[in-house]
Order: C-alpha cells, then structure tokens, then sequence
C-alpha cells in the first residue's frame, strides 16, 4: 500500500494504456471466445452452441491439411529465417569496410519495410514465366524450360518461405548485430592470445556470446509461425491454394468469405493454443530463463 | 509541491486522453432514430415524412464519387434532387470485410450496396436484412415492368420468396471477346465452334498479328478460371452447381469436362495460351488486350466498350477493335454464357431511416437517379442545355460511370448512345446468358474445382486425373451428390 502511494503518479499514467489493452486487446480476446461457443448470428444475439464450432473446425479436412501447410512453411520460415540472418550478421560482422558494411545493412533491411503487397507484387513479377527475370535467367544459364513457379505446389511453398525469408532476413540480421556489438572486446583478445583462429573466434566467443539473442529471435519468430497471413494471402493463387493456404487463411475465409463467425472464431482460438503450446516448447527446449 | 504537480500533470494527460477517446466515439449520435424495423419484418411504402427533414446513411463500393471531393458533391447533388440529407461511406478496399464488420458491429446503415447473390442469401439467414416486398410492391415506380422487368425480382428474392432488395444497376455477363481487327488482318473469321476457337487462337500466336515482326502475342488470356464459360459451352458445361433431380452436381467437375481440360492443356503446350494465366488479376488480363500482346480475354459486356474508348482516346486513328463473341456451340447447337450476379441495395433491420432509404432507392429508378448514377454531377461531369447535354473533361476520364453504367429503366435513353460494342455484347447476354446456382457450399467446392481444374489446363495433371481426385474430394466433403 506504502509502494502504491509512493508511486502513485507512474501508476495513474499506466491507467491509459492498461485502458487501450483492456478495450482493444482483451475484449475482443473474451468477445472472441464467447462467440466461438454461439452460432453467430450478424444481427441479434446467436444462440449458444456448446462446443459445435470447434467439432466442426476438429473435423474439417481442410483445417488439418491448413496446419500442415503452416508447419511446413512456417517451419520452413522459422528455420531459414533464423540461420539466414545469423550467418549474414556474422559475414558483415567481419567486413571492415565501414560505409560498405552500412550501405549493406540498409539494403537488407528496405524489404522489412515494405508491405507484403509491393513484395509480393514484385516477385510474381519476377517469377513470371514468360517475361520474369528469374526465368530468363534460368534459361540463359542453364537452358531449362520456363518454370512456373507459383503455379506448382511444390515451388510455390519453396516461394513462400524464401521470399518471407528475404523480405525479413535485415530486420533479424541488425538483431544479431546488435547483439554482436554487446560482446565484451577482450574476450576476443583473451582468444587471439590463446591462437584462436578467426572462425574458432566466432565458434567459440560469438555464439556463444549471442545466445541470449539467438533465443529472443527464436522466440518471437516461433510466435508468429502459426500466423502467418499476408505473403499466403498475397502470393497464393487457386492452383495452389490447397498446399499454401494457412491456418490463419482458413480462418479469414470461413469468417469473412464464407460469414461462418462463430467457425472461424473457434478456428482462432485452437490456433491460439497451438501456438502457446509451440511457444512453451520452445522455451522448455532453449532453457529460454537460463542465463546464457 | 512537487509530487502534486506531477500528480496533477498525469491527471490532466489522462483526463485529455479520455476525453478525446470518447470525442472521437459520437458521430452519429446525433441523428433522428425513428426505430428500425424488426428482424425480417416487412416494410411498406415509405411515409410521408417530409424530405428535408430526411437523413440517409450508405455504405457503397460503387455508387458515390470517384474522389473523396467528388463524393461530398455526389452527396449534395442527391440533397438537391431529393432532400436527403446523405452520407456515403465508400471505403478504399476490403469492402466485403467492412460489410460483415459494419453489420456484425452493429454498426448503423439504411442502405448497403453488395453484388453477391450468396452473400445477400447469407445475410438474409441472418436475419440481417428487412424484407422489402411489401415496398417493392406497392411502389409504383418499381413495380412498373418498363423500370425493372418483373422477372427480375427472382434474383433478389430469399428462400421464403420476400424481396430482399433493389437493385442498384443492370448487371450484363461475360465473354470471349476478341480483336476484331486482327481477325481481319488474317481473314479470318468469327468463331463459332470450338475448332474455329482454336484454329483463330493458334493464328493470333503465330500470325504476328500486330505486325512488329516478333512472336510476342498470345491467342488466348484469362484471369484463372475467370470465365472460361465460353469454352466449357462447347460441352455444354455450366459453371458452379446444377441440380439434377434435386441433386447436386458440379458440371466442370463430371467426365463431359475432361476433353475441355485436355483442349486448354493444348493451347498451354503449344504456347497459345498466356503462361501466366493461373496467377493473372484480371486487371492484368485487361493491359495484355490492351497492349497487342493477346488476341482474346474474357470478360464482361461493359469492357468492350471500355476497351474500345480507351484505345480510340489514347490514339483516335487506332485500327483497335475489342468485339464480343458468342460461346462456342455445345453439343445440342445451344450456347451457354455466364450473367454475372445483380449488384443490389439491401437495408439491414436496424436501419434508422427506413423511409428516407425507400424514397432514395426509387429516385434512383428515375430519370435523375439514372443520370446521377451514369453521368454524374450536373455542372461538373456534363452540362445540360436544353435537351442537349456535353460532357466535361472530368465526365469523359470518369466514363459516365458512376456506379450505374447500364440501367433497367427502358424507359430513360442514354445521351450518348453506348461506347462501341457494348450493345452487340449486351444482344448476346440477353439472348443467351443465364446466372449461376449458387449453394452455400460452393465457396468450399470452388476451391476443389479451381485447383483441379488450374492443374488440368495447365499441363501440371492429366485432366483425367484431375477430374478423378475432384469427385472424390468433392464427395468426401459432402459437397456433391453425385
């Protein structure tokens, strides 16, 4: 009560923003729950359906083969998108060249910062196979008939998990840096004096010392694994659908396509426990509280 | 002394927060609610509520202005026509999501524009939309076959044979259409069958018939399975559900489809078909036409037209001709071709100005809604002397399109004719065309037909096969009876 009082004036200032959580977080997390257990109706209040939507969503092909798609492109993601950065951040770790390391950085990062509609426009442009430029190079090089990338399963799943792995690798990448620079120089020193080569440098002090990070970016990166939307959404076209299309396309067509509410709220909330399960996985395997 | 400044420097930020926060919450508190009526009750004429005192709140993909600037002065052009005092909302995209979001919400329209049939069958399931029967019945604007042809109103009708709403246009159907000038460079001429289709298609990849010189043409472009109806005529295939006794059956999905699957495969191999037809947006089909690098695209009515214009502003002495084709003829000398669904307003129950919506939806069945709806703003779209009116340079860019390009109303001509070849084009919907049977359930069937169907054309599975895995997926999920 003491501490209360004392800060009384931090606590005030944390009444807006628990506000805007309660208003635009968590009541549409309750509302959202609640209609998942109604037969949602737009106009009027739905009856209540007991657990009918999650029967429904539990017996539904189309979900299973959706969580499948999503394991293995968003495994695909989770995988390359956490070794791609890294190895990048450890190359540009070594350039000396300052401005180039800077200029590199900033290319990286400008895809981050584009919406998954321009990126997306850009490499089925890219990948056309009349007039895109990785054909024609393909052809040039190897003589290969044109490929249709995004019209055959198999390399449009290989699309979707290079492009995502593109599009974020400088984001990640000046997350690694980041942590790169934190590393104490004389540990560096102490290993050079010890004959530690360069790469035994990095195997055995930067790793190592970038742990903490590798961790956090794993983390955060297997939260999002289950939502992936946008490129899918973006990139997806009716051939391939059925070996691209996500959980959480599943959910946006049965709510907002097929206006079955209460199915896609259900939907929502099993991709909500898939992913708190993942997440505690991962936390359980990567000792993610232990230091170091 | 100084803990209560900062005391009172946090209160005041919170207090400012909330206050704006809940300015931003009120815009509409202020306008009459004479009550909406109840869940799919019927609403009759409107009453004699004098107009000036009438507000109108509508959410539009179509009708509105093109510009946010343009859309304030559609708005006082309606209130200077009828009274209304109207707002319309026409959001940038996602429109169907701000639909369900609205309705979902709660939020408040007197009318919303959609152009959906199995959209506007869930809605009414719902419970979200007022029955207008009565209304449409006993208005004598509407009910008047020379304003919309009594027949009509099938469309609009829930499964409990109320009229759900009016519509908003005449809605035309989808075509082959073709270079017209190109068949005339090559001599060739229309096709009828779906060799002559084939034989015009191969001729256009590989008679350089835009004469540069390089093999850079295409015969044929769709936009995915949009709308190959042309050709599954030749079968005799009609698009989305048939029921046969009762049954459910998807045409494209029977053995009859297969040859049609193999005739595409065809055209993919030996490259008459554009490459890139599975991932184009029809936008995409539409620069193809427009650029010489496709003979024929399908496509709607209107856009003959549309393609024509464009051409001929772009360079008046274009040799540039889009015409539209009939399908291919089945098997029984009969043709089917693809009416799209109706665009429609609808008034959801909790409408809070019934009335002023009745009034709105017959003034736009008049003579001046029409104009309003095609050439737009009097003053700022066309001027009007006499009877003689003249488009402005801002009417010619917006197409005299403003929501309503066609219209039922026989009764009112357009001033300026139709662009060319829209009329040939709407001869053969009217002739031919037919809507789809659209089921609840085809949203999840198309997405099995599409893929199958998109692997089969394009070479990546023996249509055979194709065929095969899709009644067998189809009927695992129950969406097919036989």
């Amino acid at each position: 009560m003491k501490a209360l009082r004392k800060y009384a004036a931090l606590y005030l200032m944390m009444i807006p923003v628990a506000i805007y959580f309660l208003i635009y977080g968590y009541y549409p997390l309750v509302k959202g729950l609640q209609v998942s257990f109604q037969d949602y109706r737009l106009m009027g209040n739905g009856p209540y359906a007991g657990l009918a939507n999650y029967s429904q969503v539990w017996h539904d092909p189309f979900f299973w083969k959706s969580l499948t798609n999503t394991l293995v492109i968003g495994g695909g993601i989770l995988a390359l998108g956490f070794v791609a950065p890294l190895v990048l951040a450890l190359s540009l770790n070594e350039v000396l060249h300052t401005r180039f390391k800077k200029t590199a950085q900033m290319v990286l990062y400008i895809p981050h910062l584009l919406s998954w509609v321009i990126v997306g426009g850009i490499w089925i442009f890219l990948l056309s196979p009349d007039t895109g430029l990785v054909n024609l190079l393909l052809q040039r090089w190897t003589g290969t008939p044109p490929i249709h990338f995004l019209a055959e399963s198999f390399w449009a799943r290989l699309v979707m998990i290079l492009v995502a792995t593109w599009k974020d690798m400088g984001y990640n990448c000046i997350l690694f840096m980041a942590g790169i620079v934190t590393i104490n120089p004389s540990l560096y020193e102490a290993a050079r004096m010890d004959g530690a080569t360069r790469w035994q440098q990095v195997r055995y002090v930067t790793l190592p010392q970038l742990l903490g990070t590798m961790k956090v970016v794993l983390l955060l990166n297997t939260m999002g694994v289950l939502r992936i939307f946008d490129q899918v959404f973006v990139l997806r076209n009716p051939s391939t659908a059925p070996d691209v299309d996500v959980l959480m396309v599943y959910t946006f067509e049965k709510g907002i396509m097929n206006m079955q509410v209460g199915v896609a709220a259900a939907a929502s909330f099993m991709v909500l426990l898939f992913t708190l399960a993942l997440t505690l996985v991962v936390r359980k395997i990567t000792r993610f509280d232990e230091v170091g | 002394m100084k803990r209560k400044a900062t005391h009172l420097m946090a209160l005041l930020a919170i207090g400012s927060m909330l206050l704006s926060a809940c300015g931003g919450n009120t815009p509409n508190n202020g306008t009459s609610a004479n009550g909406g009526t109840q869940n799919g009750a019927s609403t009759g004429a409107p009453s004699e509520t004098p107009a000036g005192d009438m507000k109108l709140r509508i959410l539009s993909a179509n009708v509105g202005g093109k510009t946010p600037e343009e859309n304030a002065k559609f708005e006082q052009e309606i209130k200077r026509l009828t009274g209304i005092d109207v707002t319309i909302e026409r959001p940038a995209s996602d429109y169907d999501q701000k639909v369900l979001t609205a309705l979902g919400s709660g939020e408040k329209y007197d009318l919303i524009e959609g152009s959906d049939l199995g959209k506007l069958n869930s809605f009414v399931d719902q419970g979200a939309l007022t029955s207008l029967t009565d209304f449409v019945q006993g208005s004598s604007q509407l009910s008047d076959p020379s304003v919309v042809p009594s027949a009509e109103w099938d469309q609009l009708k829930g499964q409990d044979g109320n009229i759900y709403a009016v519509f908003s246009k005449f809605q035309g159907g989808t075509m082959p259409i073709v270079r017209k000038d190109w068949l005339d460079k090559l001599n060739l001429q229309e096709p009828k069958t779906l060799d002559d289709y084939y034989n015009v298609l191969k001729a256009f990849k590989e008679q350089d018939p835009d004469g540069n010189g390089k093999a850079d043409t295409y015969g044929l472009s769709t936009s995915g399975l949009y709308d190959i109806q042309g050709f599954m005529s030749a079968a005799g295939l009609k698009y989305r559900y048939v029921l046969k006794d009762g049954k459910r059956t998807i045409p494209y999905a029977s053995e009859a489809a297969i040859p049609m699957y193999e005739w595409f495969a065809k055209l993919t191999r030996e490259g008459i078909m554009d490459p890139n037809f599975v991932t184009n947006d029809t936008g995409k089909m539409r620069n193809l036409f427009l650029t010489d690098r496709v003979g024929m695209v399908t496509y709607w009515d209107a856009w003959v037209g549309m393609f024509n214009s464009t051409r001929q502003e772009a360079d008046p002495n274009t040799t540039f001709e889009a015409k539209a084709l009939a399908s291919a003829t089945g098997p029984d000398g009969n043709l089917l071709m693809r009416r799209g669904d109706p665009d429609y307003w609808m008034m959801p129950v909790n409408a809070e100005h019934p009335d002023a919506a009745k009034k709105f939806l017959e003034f736009w069945h008049t003579e001046a809604g029409i104009t309003l709806g095609s050439l737009g703003i009097e003053g700022d779209d066309y001027t009007k002397d006499g009877d003689q009116y003249t488009l402005t340079a801002t009417g010619k860019e917006h197409n005299m399109d403003h929501g309503v390009p066609f219209w039922y109303n026989e009764t009112v001509k357009p001033p300026f004719g139709k662009l060319p070849g829209v009329q040939e084009a709407q001869d053969l919907v009217k002739q031919y065309a037919t809507l789809e049977l659209s089921l609840p359930e085809w949203a999840d069937a198309e997405k099995i037909v599409q893929n199958y169907a998109l692997k089969a054309m394009s070479g990546e599975m023996p249509a055979g096969d194709a065929v095969k895995q899709m009644q067998k997926e189809l009927k695992a999920a129950n969406l097919i009876d036989e």
